[in-house]
């Protein structure tokens, strides 16, 4: 009998103890996991999500975040300087503000953007079809996200009346658009109502004059040249318009995660600790009761002729057969607590709905199998040393007399 | 002392003065006190005498599963103290059988496993194995109850079980600590008359008893008392 099946003859003959062992690792290594998917899960989703926009590099006219820093003037000139940078490949300027939109006595107010994409654009088109800074047909054009067009129950063709609210004491006349698509914003928070039209009718919309406004971006997406690549493409951004901040996706993502995620990855590492140290007690407790148990049968053994190796091993084969079978119940277990924590995290003010919180990473699970093969050791160092040093002689004495 | 000798001149355990001194808080206790004796092949031995008087220490160290404070212990002329933890328990493996009052049987295992895991433990080839455990459940005659566990045997079946895996690495020295302490007297008899024929097989018993009925089967019979070989009788 090989002592793997030997151990689970042992474990076995405790069926509610290996159960209790299974479900108690189970349930830690299922927190354990979610841990360590929370701690990189952040970052590989905003990685995720900065590439699936589709732009790898970002500029504004300062460091500070968008709309809280002042925005990119000369946006015309400075968009075909930076287009006809040879490891650029194409350059959209966006404009960022509120607005209110009514149809039909309903109002809500939204994030209204402007943006004049040719190739490449930082939506999806759901339904309808995409606006177009090249045609125009007179009336301003509008796309609206899943979200509003649910509020409003707005389709393609539908018409409405939009009070741009883009800079601070603005007031100006409302401006009929009409709806021509429905579309998916990847940035967009949960509840986000949002809107976009093409710079020319979110300049008319916010009621900007072509000496001041109409000629200014907020940010600047801008894909580099797949040879190229985003370093190259910064640099050259970089030598041509010094004033301006641009940052790479890579940037952005190290940036967040020294400041914005680093919380969570400090929450998970103390809730990964505490988990692994509660799991590792468990199994500790379960071997060391079964152990104690056992000694007079231990005893008997080692005068048989086992060697002190073989019944520490014996110890060591539980403790992975608890651990290992907790474990793998513990990584359905963790996936489905992920799931069920992120659809509660993503509902969080500020955070975009498409930004999970805990992500599936190889590296995860290869940290939460070398965690739990920790576990195995050292939860089974105490008993394994009693079963070693355990005096044959007496202990044989002691059970009879018992 | 003068040694406790058998008739045969190559012994298989030779104890040379072996005392065995516990600590313990009320002061040290002596169980053993400069005993020697050898055990010779195919010898039957008992070590009889009261409670208490050191019979299972002195069968401990025969056994080398304890070593003697003093003294020495030579098992087929090799210096048991000197050899490390690991090579004791192979020698116990493969040369030594040890049969307990209390059975000690796995109870998660059936008869059959608990005699082959001795085996496996000696890596015997499993077809040898199949064919060693089938031959001595029938030894003991319980071939018939091969595949049951533990808890489904009398306890008389259990001893006899417990039997067969001593003798599972055909061991030269079988040793029994009160081996009929749990049985009634007739179950007692049955279990003395295979240790009686286990003899006869040529392998050399140690039987430690305060049963004097069991220990005038022996032919030889160690008196113990305060941890002294007292006398030595040989049966008839």
């Amino acid at each position: 009998m090989s002592p793997l099946a030997f151990a689970l003859r042992g474990l076995v003959r405790q069926p509610g103890r290996a159960i209790l062992g299974i479900a108690g690792i189970a349930a830690t290594g299922a927190l354990l996991f979610d841990m360590l998917m929370l701690s990189q899960g952040l970052v590989v989703s905003m990685e995720q999500l900065l590439a699936s926009v589709g732009f790898d590099i970002r500029v504004t006219a300062t460091q500070a975040t968008p709309l809280t820093g002042p925005p990119i003037v000369g946006m015309a000139d400075t968009v075909a300087t930076l287009a006809a940078l040879p490891a650029i490949e194409e350059v959209v300027p966006l404009r960022l503000g509120e607005a209110q939109v009514d149809i039909g006595g309903r109002s809500r107010e939204v994030t209204f953007m402007g943006a004049d994409a040719a190739v490449r654009r930082p939506w999806t088109l759901l339904e309808g079809r995409d606006i177009d800074q090249r045609q125009d047909t007179g009336q301003p054009r509008l796309l609206v996200n899943q979200n509003l067009a649910r509020r409003l129950e707005l389709a393609p063709g539908a018409t409405v009346t939009l009070r741009g609210a883009c800079t601070a004491n603005s007031s100006v006349p409302p401006t009929v658009f009409r709806v021509d698509g429905i579309a998916e914003f990847p940035f967009d928070q949960a509840s986000q109502l949002t809107a976009i039209a093409t710079l020319r009718d979110f300049a008319r919309a916010c009621g900007d004059a072509p000496a001041d406004g109409a000629d200014q971006a907020d940010l600047l997406m801008i894909a580099s040249r797949p040879g190229d690549g985003p370093t190259a493409a910064v640099e050259a951004i970089r030598s041509v318009r010094p004033d301006l901040a641009a940052v790479t996706n890579e940037e952005l993502v190290a940036r967040f995660q020294q400041v914005e995620f680093s919380y969570f990855r400090q929450i998970s590492f103390v809730l990964a600790t505490i988990t692994m140290f509660f799991g590792l007690l468990l199994i500790t407790v379960l071997l060391s009761v079964s152990t104690n148990q056992r000694l007079g049968e231990i005893a008997a053994l080692r005068a048989l002729g086992f060697s002190r190796r073989r019944m520490a091993s014996d110890v060591l084969w539980r403790s992975a057969l608890l651990v290992g079978a907790g474990g793998a119940v513990a990584l359905p277990l963790g996936l489905a607590l992920a799931t069920w924590l992120d659809a509660l995290l993503q509902t969080m003010p500020g955070i975009p709905a498409n930004l999970r919180f805990f992500v599936f990473a190889p590296r995860a699970l290869i940290v939460y199998v070398a965690l739990l093969a920790v576990t195995i050791t050292v939860a089974a160092i105490y008993p394994m040393r009693t079963v070693a040093r355990l005096p044959i002689s007496s202990t044989l004495r002691t059970e009879v007399i018992g | 002392m003068r040694p406790a000798t058998g008739v045969g001149a190559f012994p298989i355990v030779e104890a040379r003065e072996i005392t065995r001194v516990f600590p313990m808080p009320a002061g040290p206790v002596t169980a053993v006190h400069g005993v020697s004796l050898r055990i010779n092949p195919a010898e039957y031995v008992a070590i009889w005498g009261p409670s208490g008087c050191g019979k299972s220490t002195l069968l401990h160290i025969l056994g080398c599963v304890d070593i003697p404070s003093s003294g020495s212990l030579l098992f087929e002329n090799r210096d048991v103290g000197a050899l490390p933890d690991a090579d004791r328990s192979d020698m116990r493996l493969r040369k030594i059988g040890f049969v307990f009052q209390r059975f000690f049987l796995l109870p998660m295992l059936t008869a059959w496993e608990n005699v082959e895991l001795p085996q496996a433990e000696a890596r015997i080839a499993r077809d040898e194995r199949r064919s060693r455990t089938a031959e001595l459940l029938a030894y003991v005659g319980l071939a018939h109850r091969a595949h049951h566990r533990p808890s489904q045997l009398s306890g008389g079946e259990m001893q006899r079980v417990a039997i067969a895996r001593a003798l599972a690495n055909r061991p030269v020295l079988l040793l029994a600590d009160e081996p009929t302490g749990e049985l009634d007297r007739a179950t007692g008899e049955q279990i003395a008359e295979l240790f009686d024929r286990v003899q006869r097989d040529g392998t050399a018993v140690v039987i430690v008893t305060h049963d004097q009925a069991i220990a005038s089967r022996a032919g030889r019979t160690l008196v113990m008392r305060d941890g002294r070989i007292e006398r030595e009788g040989t049966a008839g």
